[in-house]
């Protein structure tokens, strides 16, 4: 079990001392995520429309497009020099491979996010210290059924030619369960609801987390087969 | 390893892409510490026949072991005892030569894997560029990292798909000598190569494959070269003229 934890913590630093040297992944998601949330602010008038009403939606638009930006990256590495052949070759179970690289996707748009929600907060002129706490709960559950969900079908879509179309075309249809989840007790947390008055969308949002990790466990094995 | 007389075995082994045959029935076995050069012309199947032995990639029927262990299976135990070098590196382009190295021997849950990824650097005469992002390297150091990569957790069985793909003479020389050492520490050792001199050189045993079958298998001692070089060009005019590729 230790060489379990060992092999997937070896993934997790192998990622981020790459990302140390290259600094590509995490600039680029910074980058297009703030420019989603420039676009629309530029396309909408705050003063007829609440920003607790539209903000949501923006916000994780632009954590999900640029996420895929990054979840695209993560299995690009290992397909260069046929890297994830030599994964393939170690005495590591599949499942190992498959949370290494979810760790380290979460990580890095877990840290995108920490940057981004200042600057919406500071845009969308909306009070997100008061509500930190759940807030945090919530891109929490939606960050990590983002990733768990991304990592399968990026290690999917890696061996194809056209994976960068693939992937959203395949992932978004998946995802629209979690956004919604997000969006609506993003929405409810900015107008200052109860955490706990939202149990139903944390259930929805929490089932799908541990559907798609299950699913993925399950499947693995076949998809990096070659 | 498990007590097995013979490494490797394969029988009946087939392995079939929609029509494609790549693979169409080998039968051979391996004897501990045997090295065993396949040639054949392109797309005869050598790189699939060593992607089902690895575990990579599962045969559509027959039966293969390796180390005394069912391919099909594909075990993490199988993975300890063998090591792939191939025209793919495996390794990371912005890493270094000793990161890379950490980062395969934690994998392979090596203990002080830093010590032992140094150890293997210095085996391969890249001490001094230990440091270096292997994306500055040039393809033979790439191929003696590779051959680091494989040999880290020193494994008793070695399948090396072309490796001197790509390299100069001075670098094949260097790459044969790496690899007759590794021979002489009776290493079990499955390589294709299209270098005619340096496949029969090295090799205990000969194969010639050919649309997915051993044409040919032969004791080195008892093969003729001159009638191997022969035919082995006549297969490979054969394949050309089978592929639309020939006069």
């Amino acid at each position: 079990m230790n060489l379990y934890f060992n092999q997937i913590a070896a993934i997790v630093w192998k990622d981020f001392v790459t990302e140390l040297k290259t600094r590509e992944l995490l600039s680029a998601m910074f980058i297009f995520a703030l420019l989603v949330i420039l676009i629309f602010i530029f396309s909408i008038n705050l003063s007829i429309v609440k920003a607790s009403e539209v903000g949501p939606g923006i916000l994780w638009v632009a954590f999900l497009f640029a996420g895929t930006i990054g979840l695209n990256r993560s299995f690009m590495l290992e397909k260069e020099n046929g890297c994830l052949m030599g994964l393939m070759l170690v005495p590591a179970d599949r499942t190992a491979i498959y949370f290494g690289k979810l760790i380290s996707n979460f990580m890095f748009l877990s840290i995108m996010e920490l940057f981004i929600l200042p600057l919406f907060m500071i845009f969308f002129d909306v009070d997100l210290l008061g509500h930190l706490g759940p807030l945090l709960i919530v891109v929490f559950l939606g960050t990590l059924g983002f990733c768990a969900l991304g990592t399968l079908l990026s290690s999917l879509s890696s061996n194809l030619k056209t994976r960068e179309i693939m992937l959203p075309i395949l992932l978004y249809p998946l995802m629209i369960p979690i956004v919604i989840g997000v969006v609506r007790m993003t929405g409810q947390i900015l107008e200052g609801v109860d955490l706990l008055e939202m149990m139903k969308w944390i259930g929805l949002t929490a089932s799908f987390d541990i559907i798609y990790i299950g699913v993925s466990i399950m499947t693995i094995d076949h998809i990096l087969e070659e | 390893m498990e007590s097995h007389e013979n490494a490797m075995e394969a029988r009946h082994l087939r392995k079939s892409f929609g029509v494609l045959k790549a693979v169409n029935g080998i039968d051979f076995e391996l004897k501990q510490g045997e090295f065993l050069t396949v040639f054949g012309p392109n797309g005869a199947g050598k790189t699939t026949l060593i992607k089902i032995l690895s575990g990579l990639t599962q045969p559509t029927s027959g039966t293969a072991m390796v180390a005394g262990y069912d391919v099909t299976e594909a075990r993490p135990e199988m993975r300890k005892e063998i090591g792939v070098i191939s025209h793919a590196t495996a390794l990371y382009a912005d890493l270094t030569s000793l990161e890379n190295l950490m980062f395969f021997a934690k994998m392979h849950g090596l203990e002080q894997p830093q010590e032992q990824a140094l150890k293997v650097i210095e085996e391969v005469g890249l001490s001094q560029r230990r440091h270096d992002r292997i994306r500055t390297f040039s393809r033979g150091m790439l191929q003696r990292l590779s051959i680091a990569r494989a040999i880290l957790h020193d494994p008793k069985i070695l399948f090396l798909d072309e490796p001197f793909t790509g390299l100069d003479l001075h670098a094949s020389n260097v790459l044969k000598e790496h690899l007759q050492r590794l021979h002489d520490r009776r290493r079990t050792i499955l390589m294709t190569t299209h270098d005619i001199s340096c496949g029969l050189e090295m090799g205990d045993k000969v194969a010639l494959q050919v649309q997915g079958k051993f044409a040919f298998f032969e004791n080195i001692a008892d093969v003729n070269r001159d009638q191997f070089e022969y035919m082995y060009f006549d297969a490979v005019r054969d394949n050309q003229f089978t592929m639309g590729i020939g006069p």
